[in-house]
């Protein structure tokens, strides 16, 4: 049932405002209209809101609704109601009256502005522009290929520049006969090449009504997240997915279903694409800050003393990329020694803003005595919303530094680095340094003196056995003893003497190599143990020369020719000796 | 033949003299970078001339010039030590020691060495393990000159056998010796931590037992052929006689 006159609820509302907001100035209380549609079809109902808040309300004046063109009022849904708030801890009040109306002929209109009595004081609300539609515009076809339900990714710009803030929604569609009764998004969304925020979210998303292609959708922002593009370039946005719980209102239930006809939907955003800009070049400081910045440099010593640490503070404060500034670069004297920077930051995350503050302190240590000036530093942040940069100057920094009396009689035993770098030519070496096992020298080096040993032990042992040894110097000694004879063979001029130094060669030589005593030695005998210890062939040869030696004069015929080839055959069959035996 | 042995050796020669001349030139560049405070760079300038198989004492005492701006320690004494092998910078070397040595927090307790284990770093350092054995070979060719020449013409001295023996015996000796110096060297290495400070532990693992804290700047010895035994790790002896393991990041060995 709906109720149109002064509630007791109302009544009670008004004695708790007088009792407690006393006598509030006027300025506190605020008015407003707005209409659920702006572009409402023939005979589709639109509500109208009419807010009234403040902290000192004592006497309202209920609305009163004038004639609207395009719309005609149903005067028996109007609504009230009340929500109360502590603001800056005093308590507020909100009333609302709703009132509905259905859309009559298609054209453009205007909703007049309500005139309201409040404590006496008229307030007017601003005027609302509307359209009324004509549903036969409407395609049936591409109305049914609509799909019931989707999400989007939409950021709240896609040409920002690097380090702008953009707000990427999260944003649910769907038709009025769906039902949404939940929604879960998938955790683990990743924005490469982005820093990413979560900003402060509704814990229920608010709808609103609009139209795409003609047809209406309920749209819901889930949750909204701050990004800060890091470079330049086509950065893309991947997919965020959403798993929702749905009904249809107009599908038939199913009977044998117990879940009411809900459906569990996972949906998916398109990725989407952001232009990311780069910044323009700047001549001042800029460490990356992008957004709307307070900037203060401080020192917190004005006078110290040689040695002591004084701290030079930078301070940002204000709205946009906190959290990827870096720490400003200035130019110090070179007397004075650095120290590793410290920094702190602190981020806030109201009205879909990421804000804060963050602050850089530079340590810096005075060698010396003397006065130091930092200078004047022009310091540059960009303002995404003047698209340019916006130039602060901080001041220079001036402090004195003096000897502390107390270390004079300490500095003296320090120990002073005096050591300066060899900046010249140098004497270059190899770097390696292999084991004696891997070098090839030490090898042959341990070799050699082994290897000499061994060769003058053979000599010796050989001298010595000449020497001790008949039998073996007289083998050793045959051959060349043998040759000789041969040698006189080849001088001589008589045929005769010439066998006869052949066979003297022969028989020295076995009789030597044998170790065969010279005396009684015959051609038989000699022939019989070259058989036997080289081989038929041999001792047939031997005996063949033996034979002509010894019957070389009967033979008249023997010519010097014949000699000199007896002669090689007998020197060849020495060698053949000497070699088997 | 006599041809080709003259290339080849003119070769190898001009590739050393090159080798040289580009030690020298990245050298230069190294120094402008350091001269610009441009430390980094001109550390990375100096490894690359150690990377390419040069070396010297001016490069090892620039490089802990260097270490000591870039504010480790650690490192600037393990570059130091390795200039003060090199008789042009040894002095200047132990005077930068002196002064990084004083700059550490912690101060290792040193045990003092054995008679044997300083005698034989001392002939390492001095004549060094080929110096002893080329004194051995000269010994042992001697000794083989005397024998082979007593062999042919025997040499009237009294008590001849004995001598040639002894002499031959310590010939052999020092040519084991220069083996063992050279052993000795190949295994032991000296170290220094060049990290803040890092754990020993009992074996090469994280969780292991904790023998002591090492800290920037100790002299460690690292056994290289224990070490073998365990990826990553060294195995070493700290300055007061205890052993563990360390990870190979937290140290330098010379």
């Amino acid at each position: 049932m709906i109720k149109t006159g002064k509630s007791i609820g109302f009544i009670c509302t008004l004695i708790f405002a007088i009792v407690f907001t006393g006598n509030s100035p006027a300025q506190d209380i605020s008015v407003s209209a707005s209409l659920s549609e702006s572009n409402i079809f023939t005979g589709e109902s639109v509500r109208l809101d009419v807010t009234i808040s403040g902290q000192g309300l004592n006497s309202i004046d209920r609305p009163q609704i004038p004639a609207v063109e395009g719309l005609r009022w149903l005067s028996g849904s109007t609504n009230q109601s009340t929500n109360y708030s502590y603001i800056n801890g005093r308590p507020s009040v909100a009333y609302t009256y709703g009132y509905s109306f259905i859309a009559q002929n298609p054209g453009e209109y205007t909703f007049p502005s309500l005139s309201i009595d409040i404590n006496g004081v008229q307030y007017t609300t601003k005027p609302l522009s509307f359209k009324v539609l004509d549903p036969s515009t409407i395609d049936e076809g591409n109305a049914n290929r609509s799909p019931d339900i989707y999400v989007r990714l939409e950021p709240s710009t896609t040409e920002p520049v690097v380090g702008e803030q953009v707000i990427a929604s999260i944003v649910l569609y769907f038709k009025n006969e769906v039902e949404v009764s939940s929604y879960q998004p998938s955790p683990g969304w990743k924005a490469e090449g982005f820093w990413k925020e979560d900003l402060e979210n509704r814990q229920q998303a608010r709808t609103t009504s609009t139209l795409i292609g003609g047809v209406r959708y309920q749209r819901a922002i889930l949750l909204q997240t701050a990004i800060f593009p890091t470079k330049s370039g086509e950065l893309t946005l991947s997919s965020f997915e959403v798993v929702v719980q749905v009904r249809n209102r107009n599908r038939r239930r199913d009977i044998f279903s117990f879940g009411l006809g809900q459906e569990r939907k996972e949906l998916q955003t398109l990725p989407v694409s952001l232009d990311v800009s780069p910044l323009p070049e700047t001549d001042a400081v800029y460490s990356g800050a992008v957004g709307k910045f307070q900037i203060s440099r401080s020192i917190n010593l004005e006078k110290a003393f040689v040695g002591e640490s004084i701290e030079i503070t930078t301070d940002i404060i204000g709205q946009g990329n906190i959290p990827l500034i870096v720490k400003p670069e200035y130019e110090f004297p070179e007397s004075l020694e650095l120290y590793d920077p410290q920094e702190s930051s602190s981020i806030t995350r109201n009205n879909q803003q990421i804000g804060g503050s963050k602050s850089f302190t530079d340590i810096i240590i005075a060698r010396n005595e003397g006065e130091y000036i930092i200078p004047e530093q022009q310091f540059a942040y960009y303002d995404p919303d003047r698209r340019r940069y916006s130039i602060v100057t901080l001041p220079a920094l001036t402090f004195e530094a003096e000897r502390d009396p107390r270390l004079v009689n300490t500095e003296s035993n320090e120990y002073r680095f005096d050591v300066q770098p060899i900046t010249g030519l140098a004497n270059w070496e190899p770097a390696q340094s292999d084991p004696l096992l891997r070098k090839g020298w030490i090898w042959m080096l341990l070799v050699l003196p082994v290897f000499s040993l061994g060769i003058a032990f053979v000599v010796k042992t050989y001298n010595d056995r000449m020497d001790n040894d008949s039998a073996f110097a007289r083998a050793q000694k045959a051959k060349d003893n043998a040759f000789e004879e041969l040698a006189y063979a080849v001088q001589t001029s008589e045929i005769k003497n010439g066998y006869h130094f052949i066979e003297k060669s022969l028989f020295q030589f076995v009789s030597d190599k044998l170790d065969l005593p010279k005396a009684g030695l015959s051609t038989d005998k000699i022939t019989q143990v070259i058989e036997i210890k080289t081989d038929k062939d041999t001792a047939k040869e031997l005996k063949r020369i033996l034979d002509k030696c010894e019957t070389i004069s009967y033979a008249p015929n023997t010519s010097q020719e014949t000699l000199q080839s007896d002669i090689e055959k007998a020197r060849e069959l020495i060698k053949k000796i000497g070699r088997l035996l | 033949m006599r041809i080709l042995s003259l290339i080849v050796l003119s070769l190898f020669s001009s590739i050393n003299v090159s080798a040289r001349q580009n030690a020298q030139l990245m050298f230069d560049q190294a120094n402008t970078l350091l001269e610009e405070n441009n430390f980094m760079g001109a550390l990375e300038s100096y490894r690359n001339i150690e990377k390419i198989g040069e070396i010297s004492g001016p490069l090892y005492l620039n490089m802990g010039i260097t270490s000591i701006e870039i504010d480790s320690l650690g490192l600037a004494k393990f570059y130091f030590l390795k200039a003060r092998n090199f008789s042009a910078t040894k002095s200047t070397a132990d005077e930068a020691i002196e002064y990084v040595s004083s700059q550490f927090s912690r101060q290792s307790a040193m045990l003092p060495k054995l008679p044997w284990d300083r005698a034989v770093n001392n002939l390492k350092v001095g004549i060094g393990a080929s110096g002893i054995f080329i004194l051995g070979f000269i010994m042992i060719s001697i000794s083989v000159i005397v024998i082979i020449f007593n062999w042919f013409k025997p040499i009237p001295i009294p008590k001849k056998p004995t001598i040639i023996t002894t002499a031959a015996l310590l010939s052999v000796l020092t040519v084991v010796l220069a083996f063992y110096v050279d052993y000795v060297d190949q295994r032991y290495k000296d170290g220094v931590i060049i990290v803040k400070e890092i754990p020993v532990t009992t074996q090469p693992a994280d969780n292991a037992d904790l023998v002591s804290i090492a800290y920037e700047g100790y002299s460690i010895t690292v056994d290289t052929f224990t070490s073998e035994n365990a990826d990553g790790w060294y195995y070493i002896r700290l300055g007061n006689g205890q052993f563990g393991w360390i990870k190979i990041s937290g140290s330098k060995i010379l």
